[in-house]
């Protein structure tokens, strides 16, 4: 019960952090989704010691351990669009890979090569 | 009164199905088991075998969809828990990924111009390498389909774990960072579980990778979609 009542209220401050992130948006006309400056701003405030990891550590790691549940009844959506993903549309699916595969290439081979450069460098 | 009894009894069917879908891929570890699949496939069988419509399990469903945002803040938790290799590592990943996700907004959106489809479905697929909450938000920044933007995420999150042995081999990619970049960049989540079956510093790289990706994605992606279509 005690560690019920703790992720609970560890939710609603990350759900305060998260409005907190959706205001400054609103304010500033940004093009950033609220919730990602959001997360920027608890990755600041960790870092410089002004929120402590334990005043939050439950919620989150719940939160972070259960990402899968909070989409659910978004990827439920899909009930009304079925038939999108006949004939033509499933090239859409095509794409999706073709473009990942890409991802991955360009993403680890540059990284790559940094840490080679990087590894030879140290030697 | 009613919307309330309707809502709630979503909310605990819904949680309660991901608990089952939890026990049954610790059971058998298939890709089709995966909790946010099998859930997927069992609420959608409900709802069609007992007739209810989208919109109503919604009225439930949209308090989950509430919390998506907190679900994108709390993913500091694990960049924060990463800040040491985040540090070591901070050249390495922080190129690999903006790369990366240059590249996957701009090819993604590319091709599905050239190919002729709808701009709607476009903006629903151009974020498809993030984080399903961010890719919902993006897309619905940029005028798409949150729903559709998570069936591109998941397609992304699944085919990048599938393809990513032959790629690997085919273009040696086989430094421990190259490898932790590349699927965290294209397979977000579902990509660094599978990282972190390898080794735990791909899995660690793969969570700053997919963490870093999601702020550039959806910092660039306005602007990018804006120049291509």
């Amino acid at each position: 019960m005690l560690k019920l009542s703790k992720i609970l209220l560890h939710i609603i401050f990350l759900y305060c952090i998260y409005l907190l992130g959706n205001w400054i948006v609103e304010i500033f006309n940004l093009i950033i989704p609220g919730s990602v400056l959001g997360m920027i701003i608890l990755f600041v405030l960790l870092l410089t010691n002004v929120i402590k990891v334990t005043w939050i550590e439950e919620g989150t790691k719940f939160v972070v351990d259960n990402l899968a549940f909070f989409f659910i009844p978004a990827t439920v959506g899909i009930i009304n669009y079925f038939d999108l993903f006949v004939g033509k549309g499933m090239f859409l699916i095509l794409i999706v890979l073709f473009s990942t595969t890409l991802v991955i290439i360009t993403s680890g081979l540059t990284s790559q090569w940094i840490m080679c450069r990087k590894e030879r460098k140290h030697d | 009164m009613i919307n309330f009894i309707i809502g709630f009894l979503s909310i605990v069917s819904t949680y309660g199905v991901y608990l089952l879908s939890k026990k049954v891929h610790q059971k058998w570890d298939f890709t089709f088991t995966f909790p946010v699949i099998l859930s997927t496939v069992i609420i959608i069988l409900i709802l069609l075998v007992m007739r209810i419509p989208y919109e109503i399990y919604m009225i439930g469903g949209k308090w989950i969809n509430e919390l998506l945002g907190v679900a994108v803040v709390a993913l500091a938790y694990p960049l924060y828990q990463q800040r040491e290799n985040l540090k070591k590592l901070a050249l390495p990943i922080i190129s690999g990924t903006l790369i990366g996700a240059a590249v996957g907004v701009s090819t993604g959106t590319l091709f599905a111009k050239v190919m002729g489809f709808e701009d709607i479905l476009i903006h629903s697929l151009s974020p498809k390498s993030v984080t399903a909450p961010v890719a919902m938000s993006v897309a619905d920044t940029v005028g798409g389909l949150p729903t559709l933007a998570v069936v591109f995420v998941m397609i992304a999150g699944f085919g990048g774990v599938f393809l990513k042995p032959i790629i690997y081999k085919v273009c040696r990619i086989n430094h421990v960072v190259g490898k932790g970049v590349g699927i965290g960049s294209a397979s977000h989540a579902i990509g660094t579980a599978s990282a972190l079956e390898s080794s735990l510093l791909e899995g660690s790289v793969s969570t700053i990778a997919m963490v870093v990706s999601a702020v550039v994605v959806s910092l660039i992606t306005p602007g990018l979609v804006n120049v291509l279509l």
